[in-house]
């Protein structure tokens, strides 16, 4: 079996790759960390286990500008995989400028020990889509969880608890938009709460103006969010910016059938309807 | 600087009465940034036009709000009246304190208030409103016609004695379509060919129609006004430029015994051939298939007879680029074909045994029967035996309004062409029995349901309200077993000769054809209007309109007409050598659109295309959304699906309404 | 949770979001007929629903409404052809995101009144009316605005 740190050396010495996005191991305990690696003789600090987290599909929007001359390698988790087809499917990348080294995962910690939430609903611990795919041990069968518990938990509350829930979680938001710098789909140069004519989100931070972002973070991620969860792991203030983004995935799957990242042919729900979508709720 | 006039206007009573305009104007005089605030009892009128002329040049006012009746009754009197003064006239807005305000209410405070809250929107509206330009469009002056049935050949017609060019592309080797095939029409039996052949004529000798036949729309390239054609002309083996169409080289061709498509393969034409004798231009074509040079590589008959040496074996297709403004897509109809169970959604009808028994046809195999010019020259013969068939069933409704076989509409023409057919067979075997198996005689429209009841009362039709469960052969005749739901009773007749009247569906491959071209089709592929009720001819794309059956079901009256519907709108297009379109279209922030397309993916009209934006190295730096302003219609769906709000609509600005929010409430 | 102030005291701000061609037209239609409705409703003309984005809504109960009204064209009447129809889906996704975030979205009404419906928007509107008078001031709303004061109000 080919490692990842021999097929990156391989691809960077046939000059096939500008980079080779992937993981190596963090200076903190039961930490990795992102490293882009441009020469062959820095492959080999490639690794991949469990502790690999984060998303790498994040290094193939623009604003990294690693794509631009040859395709950039990236090694992807079946799930990060996801995000690379949202890419594709909103003419962000096109697949060849992007080798997708696919990992098989058998699930991820963020402390070594417990699973990652979004592990227990995921059903591709083989990536859909892959250039080259590493690792063959067997696919351990992680115990299935509904991907919408917490989801159908939170919307038994009440409507003044469901409010009183949010603005206390909302009043912790300082805005130093690390959740959307982090999301892989949040790939506007110019994102609307930077726009100023017209201002429609203020800049600074207040219950209503916080309430304006994330209400707006969430639907401009509907139907688009892939789950992998990195605004949340990246939000200081440890808000539940998961739930926000769930309940959007569970309405348009619920109302439109659709699930993102699965298909990068498919047009996004939003930017689409059918005649008989629902309208029960119109007069 | 802003510096709006606000005018108030009493209509009479009509706002006077519920809403304190004098307390208004001054109220409004103090809202931020109004230099001016005047009232008048009827602002619409000369000297109430003439006050806000002459307050825009005394006060050097920039935006102008005028309290009145609805934008939709005066918005356009008063931005007239504004111009005159020299401001733009997309600085002018109305406040609507007649329809939304004065007649609603009862109450003098809660209206005057009212009216008060939508002038101040209307005033931080207007102070962001910029000065537009209307959309100024060049305009190819001439049209391409699709088609060479009679809708387009009457579009092409209206067009080209309108006096603007027109390029007709027909897939056939002749115009002429259907209604060329058609024995008799309804409700007049006057002959079909008798009465389209001199319009065949009119457009092969037009001097304002360029006609292309056997050849196909290639490509289609630009928008409204603009458009560039790829014409494919298909090659014919013989050069239409040279040839004469004396017809010796169809007599001496060896190759006799192929279909004739135009007889619905009931007769047989050679290898080289013109479809039909009135065929239109009389320039025949070699059937690559069948040709047994194409074969054998030998023969050549034709080229030798050929005295002006017309055959050129070698010819291959061409094609050619045609630049027009106008479009109008006639491509007609094609008969849902049931001899097998077809891959696509419908299910044929095999029961009723199209396809294995020589004497059960369509309608339009039976049209070629009863056709002067038909295989039998107009003899209803059986195409089994040529005995002429004494009892007929004819079957209506075979395919339309049957939803377990795919299609659910009704095909329109078929009672009136049945009722025809039962006319025009007893009219040639007087002793003959025509049955009719139908659901429901629809027969609305001109003269119609008198022709149907002739049929039935003084020809004897025998209509029987049912349907047939299926048809079977036994010896010389054909079991038709079927139901008399009036009666309650099955029926079984034996019958001669079985006619069913076939649903019309759209020519296939229409789906290719409209994506080429940009315009929407429904789930049977019939190409869409633009509107339903309002916009019958136009299609979604400007400046492409829809006529004859390509559209929908249609008999040769409403084909017509729509094609010259079609023909004045493109006339109506073609009147100028600019367009003027209202400027209220989106445009694309550049430096912040990221290209996700999402824009594209949503506009109704195909407006918004992809821009490359290079550097001055001519490397490509990012791909952005363009909006075609010809194209454009202003509806702003795409505004909304934007994230970064890259993407504006000129009139209804984020910034416009983002000001209306906030003003609304006080 | 909201204060309810006095019903007879109590006078809804009701921002109203329409398209011209069907709803706008069919509020004139009211007008023309004369038909009575409560006035606390301002409308704001737009040429489609398509146009109507969710922050417009966001932005109308940041300005203090106490309820929306959003109408347009019934499926397949829309003057672009589908603009209503991309308009429902983002009301779909969108009036679930506020009620999974607390807000009631009885405050958040979408209608369908073409241009011959003059007698349906004014009974629309008196119903809406009444129904956020019910509800009471949205004071759940215009009670985080308040937290950070910014004097954007015109006048």
């Amino acid at each position: 079996m080919n490692s990842i740190s021999e097929i990156a050396k391989k691809l960077l010495d046939e000059n096939r790759v500008s980079a080779v996005v992937g993981y190596s191991i963090g200076s903190l305990p039961n930490k990795t960390k992102t490293v882009i690696v441009k020469s062959s003789q820095q492959a080999e600090k490639l690794i991949f286990n469990n502790l690999c987290v984060n998303n790498l599909a994040i290094y193939l929007t623009k604003s990294f500008r690693l794509t631009t001359q040859k395709p950039v390698a990236v090694v992807m988790k079946g799930c990060d995989v996801k995000s690379v087809t949202g890419l594709i499917q909103e003419k962000q990348i096109e697949r060849e400028q992007v080798f997708i080294i696919g990992v098989k995962c058998n699930g991820v910690s963020e402390d070594g020990k417990n699973l990652s939430p979004k592990c227990y609903s995921c059903k591709l611990q083989t990536p859909k889509m892959y250039d080259i795919l590493v690792g063959e041990e067997e696919e351990k069968n992680i115990e299935f969880k509904n991907p919408f518990s917490d989801v159908e938990e939170f919307e038994k509350k009440s409507l003044d608890e469901r409010w009183n829930f949010w603005m206390n979680e909302l009043e912790k938001c300082v805005k130093c938009y690390a959740c959307r710098q982090v999301c892989p789909l949040c790939y506007c140069e110019k994102c609307i709460v930077d726009k100023t004519v017209p201002r429609w989100i203020e800049p600074h931070t207040s219950k209503s103006s916080n309430l304006s972002w994330h209400i707006t973070r969430a639907f401009h991620l509907a139907g688009r969010c892939t789950g992998c969860g990195e605004c949340e792991r990246a939000c200081h203030h440890n808000i539940p910016l998961s739930l926000l983004n769930k309940k959007m995935a569970k309405v348009v799957y619920d109302n439109f059938n659709y699930q993102a990242g699965l298909d990068d042919k498919a047009k996004s729900p939003l930017a689409d309807f059918k005649f008989q979508d629902k309208e029960d709720f119109i007069r | 600087m802003s510096r709006i006039g606000v005018f108030v206007c009493y209509c009479g009573e009509n706002i006077g009465r519920t809403v304190n305009c004098s307390e208004v104007t001054q109220r409004a005089a103090k809202l931020r940034d109004v230099v001016y605030s005047v009232d008048y009892k009827y602002m619409c009128s000369d000297p109430g036009q003439q006050i806000i002329k002459d307050a825009i040049k005394k006060y050097n006012l920039n935006g102008i709000v005028v309290a009145s009746c609805s934008p939709l009754m005066h918005e356009k009197t008063f931005r007239h009246a504004v111009v005159e003064a020299g401001l733009n006239p997309f600085l002018c807005e109305l406040a609507n304190i007649r329809e939304h305000c004065s007649w609603v209410h009862d109450d003098k405070r809660n209206a005057t208030d009212k009216a008060l809250d939508l002038i101040r929107m209307m005033v931080e509206k207007v102070k962001k409103n910029l000065p537009l330009d209307t959309i100024k469009i060049p305009v190819t002056r001439r049209a391409l016609v699709i088609g060479g049935g009679v809708a387009g050949i009457q579009a092409a017609l209206d067009i080209a004695d309108g006096g603007k060019e027109v390029v007709m592309v027909e897939k056939s080797p002749s115009i002429g379509g259907h209604m060329a095939q058609l024995s008799e029409t309804f409700p007049t039996l006057d002959c079909s060919q008798c009465i389209l052949t001199p319009k065949m004529v009119d457009v092969n000798s037009h001097k304002n129609i360029k006609l292309y036949t056997y050849s196909e729309i290639e490509n289609v390239k630009g928008y409204i006004g603009n458009f560039e054609i790829t014409i494919r002309k298909k090659t014919r083996y013989v050069d239409d430029s040279i040839c004469n169409g004396c017809g010796i080289c169809i007599e001496k061709c060896p190759q006799k015994k192929i279909n004739s498509e135009f007889n619905t393969n009931l007769g047989t034409r050679k290898a080289i051939y013109v479809p039909f004798p009135q065929a239109v231009p009389n320039i025949p074509v070699i059937d690559k298939e069948n040709c047994t040079y194409f074969k054998n590589g030998k023969c050549k008959v034709c080229e030798k007879f050929c005295d002006r040496n017309a055959i050129k074996f070698e010819q291959t297709d061409e094609f050619i680029k045609e630049n027009v403004g106008a479009i109008v897509v006639a491509t007609g109809f094609d008969l849902y074909s049931i001899e097998k169970e077809r891959s696509d959604n419908y299910q044929g009808y095999g029961e009723y045994g199209y396809g294995k028994d020589p004497d059960i046809i369509n309608s339009l195999q039976f049209e070629r029967l009863l056709s002067a010019s038909g295989p039998t020259l107009g003899e209803v013969t059986r195409p089994s035996d040529g005995k002429i068939p004494e009892t007929v069933v004819f079957i209506q409704c075979v395919g339309s309004r049957d939803k377990s076989k795919g299609i659910e509409f009704c095909s329109k023409i078929c009672c009136m062409y049945t009722a025809k057919h039962t006319m025009l067979y007893k009219h040639k075997v007087h002793n003959g029995k025509a049955f009719v198996f139908y659901m429901d005689i629809r027969a609305a429209g001109k003269n119609y349901d008198e022709f149907v009841r002739r049929a039935i009362e003084e020809d004897e039709a025998i209509y029987l309200r049912g349907r047939v469960s299926r048809i079977y052969r036994e010896k010389d005749k054909l079991i038709v077993k079927g139901a008399d739901t009036l009666i309650g009773k099955q029926v079984e007749i034996a019958a001669d000769l079985v006619v069913l009247a076939t649903a019309m569906l759209p020519q296939k491959d229409t789906v290719p054809f409209a994506q080429k071209l940009g315009i929407g089709y429904d789930k049977y592929h019939f190409l869409s209007e633009a509107h339903p009720k309002l916009k019958p001819i136009e299609t979604n794309t400007a400046g492409i309109f829809l006529a004859g059956a390509c559209q929908a079901p249609k008999d040769i009256p409403e084909a017509v007409a729509q094609a010259s519907a079609a023909a004045s709108k493109v006339l109506g297009l073609c009147s100028n050598d600019q367009l003027e379109r209202e400027p209220y279209v989106a445009y694309v922030n550049e430096s912040s659109c990221i290209g996700c397309e999402f824009c594209l993916q949503s506009c109704t009209y195909s407006a918004i295309e992809n821009k490359s934006i290079v550097n001055s190295k001519g490397e490509l730096v990012k791909k952005v959304a363009y909006v075609n302003k010809g194209v454009c219609q202003g509806c702003g769906t795409c505004v909304s699906i934007c994230r970064s709000k890259s993407i504006d609509l000129a009139g209804y600005t984020d910034e416009q309404i983002y000001s209306e929010i906030n003003s609304m409430f006080v | 949770m909201e204060e309810k102030i006095l019903t007879s005291q109590f006078e809804p701000k009701i921002a109203s979001f329409v398209c011209t061609w069907c709803t706008y037209t069919g509020a004139d239609l009211a007008g023309t007929s004369r038909l009575k409705y409560e006035p606390n409703v301002r409308i704001i003309r737009l040429p489609c629903t398509g146009r109507i984005d969710y922050n417009l809504i966001i932005k109308a109960f940041e300005n203090g409404a106490d309820g929306i009204l959003v109408s347009g064209c019934h499926p397949n009447d829309c003057h672009y052809s589908s603009g209503n129809f991309y308009a429902r889906r983002r009301f779909i996704v969108f009036r679930e995101l506020l009620q999974f975030i607390g807000i009631d979205v009885r405050r958040v009404q979408f209608a369908w009144v073409s241009a011959a419906e003059g007698a349906k928007w004014a009974k629309l509107v008196n119903k809406f009316t009444s129904e956020i008078k019910d509800l009471g001031q949205f004071t759940n709303y215009q009670k985080i605005k308040r937290d950070i004061f910014l004097e954007e109000a015109v006048i």
